[in-house]
């Protein structure tokens, strides 16, 4: 199965090292992340070492290592948001997961992101839980909503 | 060469300079004599301009070029040290320093720390430059000093990055590192590695492999390569680490193998404490693998090397002299009979060691019982591997090849040199194939990887002789995507002007390995392919020549020669008429070889006691306890003694004594010398070396000083029949009862019989003798775990082995690393495999 997306990215590029980043980016778009697997068929499809492909991936932000959690969670620290708290709502789930932004809980349950600005900063502090924006979000009301979190 | 290049003029600091187009502005400067601080650049690296310690003034340029990357021009004007310069450098030290956990660098109390270490109190702050290995030599430290930057002004930022130690012969600790990217270019631009990369940006940029992955499981060839060219202590050699600064150096020829790379040795109080790549044009252009770089240092350290000739008698030893022990020798082979007196030698020792030894054998003993243990390493493809090493090509034939074929080799740690120079010829775009049952260094990035069932694999060179011959290959037992790689593969070598194939140990110990090497001449015939054989013993090709066989005589001329022998008789006086051949080493292997004296000169006497009634056992470290010997004695290792060896390509170079044997240890021709004439014997009057070469020079061309020194090719032929033994037996397919396939191959990094791996730690991790290897599917299977003892048995042949689960290993096949002792057919062989009970 896994096999099949590879082939399916690769079957749109010619093989050439300048395409690294674009095999990348539909790799990560298609499996969420950049597996171990995935650094190994690019690295074969490319002719370039594990260790080059793994190496100019983890230079950008964009790409991730590990699987994303079911359930994204992702604070909004843009201008607006920070001014109005952001960063305490960040805490507070970092607090309450374990973990910091950029990562997943071991159960791969959560997945706890953070966002420069998500474009609605008249509701600001925001924090966006599985697509869905929940504005004016307060560190009370999202311990709330974490709290329920079986029905994520 | 070019014609004529054309010269520019240009002004740095005032000074009026010309220099040849093409140069950098660092390279005219230093030419001249003006010093320029720099971090990131090597001699050995492309620029990179990360450092910017290296800027300066250009007149007419609005910003600071880097002088490492900015090409020098006509009429250009430059200054490299005005204030502005002076203190943008140090500014830009200040950052490096900011991060870097040496605050001694800028101490104040520096000097009286040096003499007093009066600021003890640093030591659990930062690391400190009186604890990193590279105080003293650092270029960092250096680079400091010369810009007198005495504060830092940036908020300091350590990393408290967890120091590397897991991976062996070098630590890593990034919290010293500079990010230079030196390590990273050597890995990728010179040695073709690519383990090295830089990772993730800004604050948290670190260099090292894929994921979190140690350098092992990165693919890392343990060159060390990168290590060297480190300024900073973070990179540091496990063994080295603490020794500060080498008194002398010396060059001088590694041992480990028939490429023969030039190693320069560091020197400090009569003990070698590290090597170096000679920047060596010839052979290994400034490289060297894992062995020649690492394991040298630690096997000639050893702690348990021999001191004193010691006596062993039932379980018990004691210490005797020198004299003792000759007049114990003399009077054992006064009562042996010369049919029942054997020697055995190492392929390993130096040619004047060989050719006293079989002077002695011949003249002292009147026997032909010589033998070299490289013999049994080749089993019944002797005869048909010094075949093949005939047609020995120089190493640069790589370089000028337009397609290269590597049969069972792996250069990851053996040869690596040579991987080095394929992987520059590949970038060059050559054509590369390579024929391998197993993954290895060059499965990935080959152009055909042609990959043979276990044991089929003189089937896969068949069929390319028969392609190139232009007939079709039919044969169903190799599936069909590889019968079109073979053609491809066939046709690329046919077509190419100049190919090469190198040969590997990988299936040596093959029963098919006579077919498959013989295969492997005639497809060589057929393509008009050079062949590099580059033997795992360092020295065969001297071996050969010096006629350290029973059916060689010095000059690798065949026994039976007439003519050789009463050239010899003349130049030795003695009669060599009648001398009994009937020996070889071989014959240890036999339960009945009923000896009554055996010397073991650098090699393993048989494991059962029973070989000889008396075994005089000579080497650099003491005998198993379960091996045979009455009598030990120590000799030097090839670092304590002067001499010559006779690489693969069959050049000749020297090996230079740089410091002193342990204890009363001599060198093995010293031993044998001395022996001899406490025994009365005449013509071993020898005192040095270079006498013996005198000698030898009489009837093997190319032996006089100025010849070696010239390290030319000499012109041999191999013409002898050497006898084999060898039982053809017939590969059987698994069945159900014995569903794996097991392939055995005898250690090749081995140094006078013992392997690397039983003196030198690292060799341990990195090629362990007597485990399995096992793919992890099958160990799945199985319910195995990395370390788990398994047994394994075949038709007739049982044992238990540790298993090592291996990502490149084919399923159902299982692959074990042995001593040539352990070596049991048919191989491969049949098995089945169950955990063992504990
Ligand atoms: S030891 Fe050699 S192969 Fe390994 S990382 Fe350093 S340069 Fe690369
Ligand atoms: S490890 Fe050494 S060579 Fe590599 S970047 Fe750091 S300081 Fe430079
Ligand atoms: S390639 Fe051979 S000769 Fe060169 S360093 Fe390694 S073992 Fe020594
Ligand atoms: S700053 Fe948070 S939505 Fe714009
Ligand atoms: S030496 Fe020129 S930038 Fe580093």
């Amino acid at each position: 199965m896994s096999e099949d997306i590879y082939q399916d990215v690769f079957s749109s590029f010619r093989g050439e090292e300048g395409e690294l980043i674009s095999i990348l980016l539909r790799v990560q778009e298609r499996i969420g992340y950049i597996s171990e697997e995935a650094v190994m068929r690019i690295s074969r499809f490319l002719r370039l070492s594990e260790n080059q492909v793994y190496g100019v991936a983890s230079f950008f932000s964009r790409f991730r290592f590990d699987a994303p959690g079911k359930t994204s969670i992702k604070v909004c620290m843009g201008t607006a948001c920070h001014v109005h708290g952001g960063s305490l709502l960040a805490d507070a789930v970092g607090w309450d997961l374990g973990i910091t932004y950029g990562q997943a809980t071991p159960d791969r349950r959560f997945d706890f992101q953070r966002a420069n600005c998500l474009g609605c900063c008249t509701l600001a502090p925001v924090v966006e839980i599985n697509e869905q924006i929940q504005s004016r979000v307060l560190v009370t009301k999202l311990k709330e909503t974490m709290n329920r979190r079986e029905e994520f | 060469m070019k014609q004529h290049t054309t010269r520019m003029t240009l002004t740095i600091d005032n000074k009026t300079v010309t220099a040849d187009t093409g140069a950098s502005i660092l390279d005219v400067a230093r030419q001249n004599g003006i010093d320029i601080p720099t971090l990131c650049w090597h001699e050995q690296l492309s620029p990179h301009g990360g450092c910017r310690m290296c800027i300066v003034e250009v007149e007419g340029l609005s910003h600071f070029p880097t002088a490492c990357t900015t090409p020098a021009a006509d009429g250009m004007i430059v200054r490299t040290h005005t204030a502005q310069i002076r203190e943008m450098r140090a500014e830009i030290l200040q950052l490096f320093l900011s991060e870097h956990t040496a605050s001694c660098l800028v101490c104040d109390e520096q000097e009286e720390c040096r003499e007093y270490m009066s600021t003890v109190r640093k030591a659990g702050v930062t690391t400190g430059c009186r604890y990193c290995p590279k105080d003293g030599q650092c270029e960092l430290q250096a680079v400091t000093e010369s810009l007198g930057v005495r504060d830092i002004i940036y908020p300091i930022y350590y990393r408290g990055i967890p120091v590397e130690t897991e991976d062996p012969f070098y630590d890593r600790d990034y919290n010293l590192c500079i990010l230079c990217g030196r390590c990273v270019r050597m890995c990728q631009e010179v040695r073709l590695a690519d383990v090295l990369a830089y990772k993730h940006r800004g604050r948290d940029a670190i260099i090292g492999p894929a994921f979190a992955r140690t350098h092992l499981e990165a693919g890392c060839e343990f060159c060390g390569a990168c290590v060297s060219v480190c300024p900073t202590g973070t990179l540091r050699e496990k063994a080295r680490a603490w020794e500060g600064a080498p008194d002398r150096e010396e060059i001088t020829t590694c041992t480990f193998c028939g490429v023969g790379c030039q190693v320069r040795l560091l020197v400090k109080e009569d003990r070698i404490i590290g090597s170096l790549p000679a920047d060596d044009p010839t052979v290994n252009q400034g490289q060297l693998c894992v062995k020649g770089r690492f394991c040298n240092t630690e096997l000639v350290n050893g702690h348990q090397r021999i001191r004193h000739p010691y006596r062993r008698e039932n379980d018990i030893a004691w210490d005797v002299s020198w004299d003792a022990a000759f007049e114990l020798i003399a009077e054992k082979l006064r009562s042996s009979a010369p049919e029942r007196t054997g020697m055995l030698v190492s392929s390993n020792l130096t040619n004047e060691d060989l050719y006293v030894a079989q002077k002695f054998m011949r003249v002292v003993m009147k026997t032909h019982h010589i033998d070299s243990t490289a013999r049994l390493f080749y089993g019944s493809g002797f005869s048909a591997y010094l075949t093949l090493m005939d047609r020995a090509v120089p190493l640069s034939a790589i370089r000028d090849a337009s397609a290269v074929l590597m049969v069972g080799l792996d250069t990851r740690f053996s040869r690596s040199v040579v991987g080095v120079a394929i992987r520059t010829a590949m970038k060059r775009g050559i054509r590369m194939f390579t024929l391998h049952s197993r993954e290895h260094t060059f499965s990935l990035n080959a152009d055909v990887w042609l990959q043979p069932e276990v044991g089929e694999e003189y089937r896969y060179v068949e069929a390319l002789v028969r392609l190139a011959a232009g007939e079709d290959v039919t044969d169903r037992s190799i599936p069909a995507d590889m019968r079109v790689r073979l053609a491809d593969v066939a046709r690329a070598l046919s077509e190419s002007d100049s190919p090469v194939i190198l040969v590997g140990a990988e299936f040596l110990q093959y029963d098919s390995s006579r077919a498959f090497l013989a295969a492997v001449a005639q497809l060589a015939d057929h393509v008009g392919a050079g062949v590099l054989t580059l033997p795992a013993q360092n020295n065969l090709y001297g071996s050969l020549l010096s006629g350290s066989f029973p059916e060689l005589l010095p000059g690798m001329r065949p026994t039976a020669d007439a003519a050789r022998l009463q050239k010899l008789e003349s130049l030795w006086g003695t009669s060599l008429t009648g001398l009994t051949d009937a020996w070889n080493a071989d014959h240890l292997l036999r339960d009945d070889c009923a000896m009554q004296f055996l010397y073991a000169v650098g090699a393993l006497p048989p494991v059962h006691r029973g070989a000889a009634k008396f075994t005089v056992f000579q080497n650099m470290y003491p005998p198993e306890p379960y091996c045979s010997a009455d009598l030990v004695l120590p000799t030097a290792a090839a670092t304590e003694t002067d001499g010559s060896f006779l690489n693969g390509e069959r050049r000749v170079q020297r090996v230079r004594r740089a410091v002193a044997p342990p204890g009363i240890a001599l060198p093995d021709w010293d031993i044998l010398c001395r022996l001899a004439r406490h025994m009365g014997a005449e013509g071993f009057a020898f005192t040095r070396p270079e006498e013996i070469r005198e000698e030898m020079a009489q009837v093997i061309p190319g032996f006089g000083e100025a010849e070696i020194d010239a390290r030319g090719i000499l012109p041999l032929a191999f013409d002898a029949v050497m006898h084999v033994s060898g039982n053809g037996t017939a590969q059987r397919p698994p069945d159900s009862d014995h569903p794996f396939i097991l392939h055995s191959s005898v250690v090749e990094h081995t140094h006078r019989g013992f392997p690397l791996a039983a003196w030198v730690e690292g060799s341990r991790i990195l090629f362990p003798e007597g485990v399995l290897d096992i793919s992890a599917e099958d160990a799945r299977a199985l319910g195995l775990r990395d370390g788990d003892s398994v047994h394994v048995s075949g038709a007739s042949f049982e044992e238990i082995y540790p298993v090592r689960i291996v990502r490149q290993q084919p399923r159902g096949a299982l692959h074990a690393s042995i001593l040539e002792s352990a070596l049991t057919h048919p191989n491969p062989q049949p098995v089945s495999v169950r955990k063992a009970d504990v």
